[in-house]
C-alpha cells in the first residue's frame, strides 16, 4: 500500500514538474512580455532596462531556477499587467471558477444520472432512445455555442437572466460566494449550465451503460426472483452498483470543467481564472500565465491522486497484491 | 465566428422569445456601461493603454484640456505661453480641488510632470522635458531639452496627481513592475480634481465613479454615478446592451451595428477613430525578408527599394473596395498620413488615390518584375478590426498584378515582438496612432528614417528613409509659426504619399450602441466623457 502511495505520489510530482517546464517554454512562445508592457514607443535603453530588471535576459535555466525557488517559497510573482502579486489575483478568481465548476457538476449528476436509469430501465421505448440521440447533440455542441444560445435566449429574449457578470458576492473570509444573493445565483444559472450541458449528456450515457450491465448480473435477477418490486430493484439494487464508476469519472471531470470554464467564462465574462488566463495571454502576462497553468495542474493532479487512492481503498484485489508484495 | 441572425432565428424557434421585453430603466442619473477591456489600473502614470486613459481621464485632469473635437483647450492649466529658449509657461487655474478636498497647488502640477516624464511608456511624448520649475503661486515654467512647438498638446496626456496624497500613500515614486511585495495604493484608488471619483476599482469587474460635487469645470450631463463593465466576447456586450443591463457599449462590433440601429430605443454614435491603418514596405535592406522569385527560391533582392515597385503596389490596392467590403463602410479611406482629427492633417490633400492595375503592372516591369514576386504579408491579428479580412483582401488584390503574397497571421505579442526585437518585417498591415493627436508625432516616429541618437523613427517599422521627408522634420519640430508649420505638414505629407511611405489604407469608424434615454456624442480617444452624458 505504501509503495502504491508512493509511486503515485512520485508520478503527481512528475506531472507537476513537467507542467511548470511547459509553462515556462509557453511564456517564451507567446511573446516578448517587454513589447506587451511597453508597447511599441518605448525607446531601446527603457526596454532593456526592463529585460535586465525583469531577467529575460538569463539564460532559460537560470529563469527557472529563479521560478522553482520562489515558487517554492509560495511566491507566484507579480503580474506584468495588473502590476499585483499573482497570489493575490488567482485568491480573488479561485472562488468563481470553483463554485462554477461545483454546480456544473452537481448539475451533470442530478440531470445525468436519473437520465441514464430511465434510459436503461425503459429502453425499448421510443422517448428513451430519443433521449441518447439528443445526448450525442449535447456531448458535439461547442460550449460556447450553447453559451450565445442561453444568453439570446434567457436575456435577450424573455430578459430573465443576467448575460455577464456574477451578480453580487457575498466575502466570506477569503472567499467570495455568489450562492447568498439573488443575483448571484441568477447569474451563475446560465454559465453553470452551458458548462454542465455536454457533461449530462456523459453522465447518463455512462449511467446507461453501466445500469444495463447491471441488470443483466445474477443478483438482480436473484432479487426479481425473490418478488421484489422493480422500484426497489432499481433504486436499491441496481443504482448503488451503478454509481460507483460515475462517481470516479465525475472526480476527473471536475479537472475538465475547470479547464473547460475558460470558455465559458470569457462568454459570460465570469470573473474566473480562466478569464484572468485569456486576458494574461493576450497581454503576455507570463507571471500569471505560468502561475494559471501551474494551478490547474495541481488541481489535476491533485483529483487524480484522490481518485487512485479511493481505488486502492475500494478494490480489495489492489489491497491484496500489495500486501503479497510485500510477505 | 458565430452569425447574430441565424442564432436568433434559432432561438426564436428554440424558446418562442416574443419581442424584447420592456427594457427596464434603472435610476436615471446611473449610467451602466461597457467595453471590452478593463482598466488595467487606475494610476495614470503607469500606463498608456487607451482604454484605461479613457477611464482615468474621468478621474484625473489633464494640463491642458482635450475637447471632444480633439482639439485643445484650457484644463488645470489656464493659458500658455511660450517664453523663448525652450520653456513653456503655463498658468495654473485658481480654485481647482482634489477629490478629497485639499486645493491644487503649482507643486502638485510640477509633481505629476516629472512623476509621469519618468515612466518608460511616455518617454516618446514627456522624454524631452528636462525639468519643471515653479515661478510663482500661479504658474510654472516647463523646460525642454529642444525648442517643442507641440508641448501644450503633449500635455493633453498630462494627468494632475496629488502630491500629498501620492507621499501620503506611499505612491510618490512610480510603482515599480516586476518587483516583489505588495500592490500599490494607486493601482486601485485615486485622487485627482476630474468631474467623477473613483468609488472603486475592482479589477476585471467593474469600475464605479461618482460625481465630483466639486468640479471646477462645467457639468452639462446629469450623471450622479457611473458603473463601467468589461466585456471581452462581443455578443455578450451587445446582448448586455439589448437586453437593458447596460445603457451604453463602446466597441459595437462592425456586424451588430445595423441590427443595434434598427432595434426600436436604442441608437449609435460614431466617430473616425484616431488610428490609420496603412501597409509598412521595407524601404532600407538589401535583400528583403521572406521574399521568393516565382519558383519558391529566395530572392536576393529588395524590390520595395524600387519606387516603381511601391507605386506599383499603391496603385494595385484598392483601399476604397476594402472599406466597402471588408469594413462594410465603417470607415473611411485615406491616402495621405495621418488621419482625419489629427493636428496638421491636410484635408485637402486626401483626395483618394487612383486605382490603376494596368499602370501598377507596367511599373513593376519596368522595375524589372514583369512576372511579379512572392513576398509575406506580417498580419497582426485581433488587434485591429478584421485584421484577417484586410490582409487577405490586399493578397488577392496585389495577385492581380502577378505578386502572390503569403499572408502570416499572428497574434498580437507575437507581432509586436518581431517589431520591437527587430524590427523583422519587409511587409506588414498596421495602425499608427498619433501620440499626442499631432501628425509631427507621425512625422518623427512613424515617418522619419530611423535614428536612435535623434529619437527618430521608434516606431517606423519598415525603415523607410528619404533625406528630403528628414530635412522637413528637422524643420518642423523647431517652428513655432503656425502658416509655416501648416507648409511644412503639406510638404511632408506630399514627399510620403509620392515616395510611397507606405500604403494607406483606412481610419475605421469607432462605433458606440446606446440607448436613446442616453445622449452623448462618441469622441475619436474612445472616451466617454461622463460630465457630458445626459440620460433621461
Amino acid at each position: 500500500m505504501l509503495a502504491f502511495l508512493l509511486n503515485r505520489f512520485f508520478h503527481a510530482l512528475l506531472v507537476v514538474f513537467v507542467v511548470s517546464i511547459l509553462a515556462f517554454i509557453l511564456g517564451d512562445v507567446v511573446g516578448d512580455p517587454v513589447a506587451s508592457i511597453l508597447g511599441l514607443d518605448a525607446t531601446p535603453a527603457d526596454r532593456l532596462a526592463l529585460r535586465t530588471r525583469l531577467h529575460l535576459d538569463d539564460p532559460f535555466v537560470l529563469r527557472y531556477l529563479y521560478y522553482v525557488q520562489n515558487l517554492l517559497h509560495g511566491d507566484l510573482g507579480v503580474s506584468y499587467a495588473a502590476q499585483r502579486p499573482v497570489s493575490a489575483l488567482l485568491a480573488e478568481r479561485i472562488p468563481a471558477t470553483m463554485e462554477l465548476a461545483a454546480v456544473a457538476l452537481t448539475l451533470s449528476l442530478a440531470i445525468g444520472v436519473p437520465l441514464g436509469v430511465y434510459a436503461a430501465v425503459k429502453r425499448r421505448e421510443f422517448f428513451a432512445s430519443a433521449l441518447m440521440t439528443l445526448s450525442v447533440l449535447g456531448v458535439s455542441l461547442p460550449t460556447f455555442v450553447v453559451g450565445i444560445l442561453l444568453i439570446f435566449c434567457f436575456s435577450l429574449g424573455l430578459g430573465w437572466l443576467p448575460s455577464f457578470g456574477r451578480g453580487e458576492v457575498v466575502t466570506i473570509g477569503f472567499w467570495t460566494t455568489g450562492f447568498l444573493t439573488v443575483s448571484g445565483l441568477k447569474s451563475l444559472i446560465m454559465p453553470a449550465l452551458s458548462l454542465a450541458i455536454g457533461q449530462i449528456a456523459l453522465v447518463a450515457r455512462l449511467a446507461r451503460a453501466e445500469m444495463l450491465n447491471v441488470l443483466k448480473s445474477d443478483y438482480i435477477r436473484f432479487a426479481r426472483a425473490r418478488g421484489l418490486k422493480n422500484r426497489t430493484v432499481y433504486f436499491s439494487h441496481a443504482l448503488r452498483n451503478t454509481l460507483i464508476p460515475i462517481i470516479t469519472v465525475s472526480g476527473i471531470q471536475l479537472g475538465y470543467l475547470v479547464a473547460f470554464a475558460v470558455v465559458v467564462e470569457q462568454v459570460f465574462q465570469w470573473p474566473g481564472m480562466g478569464l484572468l488566463f485569456l486576458q494574461a495571454l493576450g497581454q503576455t502576462d507570463l507571471p500569471v500565465i505560468s502561475a494559471f497553468l501551474m494551478v490547474a495542474a495541481l488541481f489535476f493532479v491533485g483529483i487524480n491522486l484522490v481518485v487512485d487512492l479511493l481505488y486502492a481503498v475500494a478494490d480489495p484485489r489492489l489491497r491484496i497484491k500489495t500486501l503479497s508484495a510485500r510477505s | 465566428m458565430i452569425r447574430t441572425k441565424w442564432l436568433t432565428t434559432l432561438c426564436a424557434t428554440f424558446c418562442m422569445a416574443t419581442a424584447i421585453s420592456g427594457v427596464t430603466q434603472g435610476v436615471a442619473a446611473t449610467l451602466r456601461y461597457g467595453g471590452t477591456t478593463p482598466p488595467l489600473t487606475m494610476d495614470p502614470h503607469v500606463t498608456n493603454d487607451f482604454v484605461t486613459a479613457a477611464l482615468v481621464r474621468q478621474i484625473y485632469d489633464t494640463v491642458v484640456d482635450l475637447k471632444d473635437d480633439m482639439q485643445i483647450g484650457p484644463g488645470i492649466a489656464s493659458e500658455w505661453t511660450y517664453q523663448g529658449n525652450n520653456t513653456w509657461r503655463f498658468k495654473i487655474r485658481d480654485g481647482v480641488k482634489f477629490h478629497d478636498g485639499t486645493p491644487l497647488t503649482v507643486d502638485d502640477v510640477i509633481f505629476s510632470i516629472m512623476r509621469q516624464k519618468g515612466s518608460p511608456l511616455y518617454t516618446a511624448l514627456f522624454g524631452g522635458i528636462k525639468e519643471a520649475v515653479k515661478v510663482d503661486d500661479t504658474s510654472v515654467d516647463v523646460i525642454s531639452s529642444a525648442p517643442d512647438p507641440i508641448l501644450p498638446r503633449k500635455m493633453v496626456r498630462l494627468f494632475v496627481m496629488s502630491q500629498a496624497w501620492a507621499k501620503a500613500n506611499n505612491v510618490e515614486k512610480l510603482p515599480d513592475l516586476g518587483a516583489q511585495g505588495t500592490e500599490a495604493y494607486s493601482l486601485r484608488h485615486a485622487n485627482g480634481t476630474g468631474p467623477m471619483q473613483l468609488v472603486s476599482q475592482d479589477p476585471g469587474r467593474k469600475t464605479v465613479f461618482a460625481r465630483n460635487a466639486n468640479y471646477w469645470g462645467p457639468f452639462p450631463g446629469n450623471v450622479t454615478e457611473a458603473i463601467y463593465t468589461p466585456i471581452g466576447a462581443a455578443p455578450t456586450r451587445v446582448a448586455a446592451l439589448l437586453s437593458g443591463e447596460l445603457d451604453l457599449i463602446t466597441d459595437l462590433p462592425i456586424q451588430d451595428i445595423e441590427r443595434v440601429k434598427s432595434t426600436p430605443g436604442f441608437h449609435i454614435e460614431q466617430v473616425p477613430q484616431q488610428l490609420a491603418m496603412f501597409l509598412e514596405l521595407d524601404g532600407t535592406r538589401d535583400v528583403a525578408l521572406d521574399i521568393f522569385d516565382k519558383s519558391g527560391k529566395p530572392l536576393q533582392a529588395n524590390p520595395l527599394k524600387d519606387v516603381r515597385v511601391r507605386k506599383a503596389f499603391a496603385l494595385a490596392i484598392d483601399s476604397k473596395l476594402i472599406v466597402q467590403r471588408v469594413m462594410r463602410n465603417q470607415a473611411v479611406p485615406l491616402s495621405v498620413g495621418g488621419a482625419y482629427g489629427m493636428d496638421g492633417f491636410q484635408k485637402d490633400l486626401d483626395t483618394g488615390r487612383p486605382y490603376d492595375v494596368q499602370q501598377a503592372k507596367k511599373l513593376l516591369t519596368e522595375a524589372g518584375y514583369p512576372d511579379g514576386f512572392t513576398i509575406q504579408l506580417n498580419c497582426p491579428l485581433e488587434r485591429y478590426t478584421n485584421a484577417d479580412e484586410i490582409c487577405r483582401a490586399v493578397a488577392s488584390m496585389l495577385a492581380r498584378i502577378g505578386v502572390e503574397v503569403r499572408v502570416k497571421g499572428m497574434v498580437w505579442p507575437e507581432f509586436a515582438r518581431m517589431l520591437v526585437n527587430g524590427p523583422s518585417s519587409s511587409f506588414h498591415l498596421i495602425g499608427g496612432a498619433g501620440n499626442s493627436g499631432d501628425i509631427q508625432d507621425t512625422f518623427v516616429s512613424i515617418m522619419a528614417t530611423r535614428d536612435k541618437a535623434k529619437g527618430r523613427g521608434g516606431t517606423n517599422w519598415a525603415l523607410w528613409t528619404n533625406a528630403e521627408f528628414d530635412a522637413v522634420v528637422d524643420e518642423l519640430v523647431q517652428t513655432f509659426d503656425p502658416a509655416k508649420r501648416t507648409e511644412l505638414y503639406r510638404k511632408g505629407l506630399t514627399i510620403a504619399r509620392d515616395q510611397v511611405h507606405g500604403v494607406y489604407l483606412f481610419q475605421p469608424m469607432l462605433s458606440w450602441g446606446m440607448k436613446d434615454t442616453v445622449n452623448v456624442s462618441a469622441r475619436a480617444d474612445a472616451a466617454v466623457m461622463l460630465q457630458n452624458v445626459k440620460m433621461k
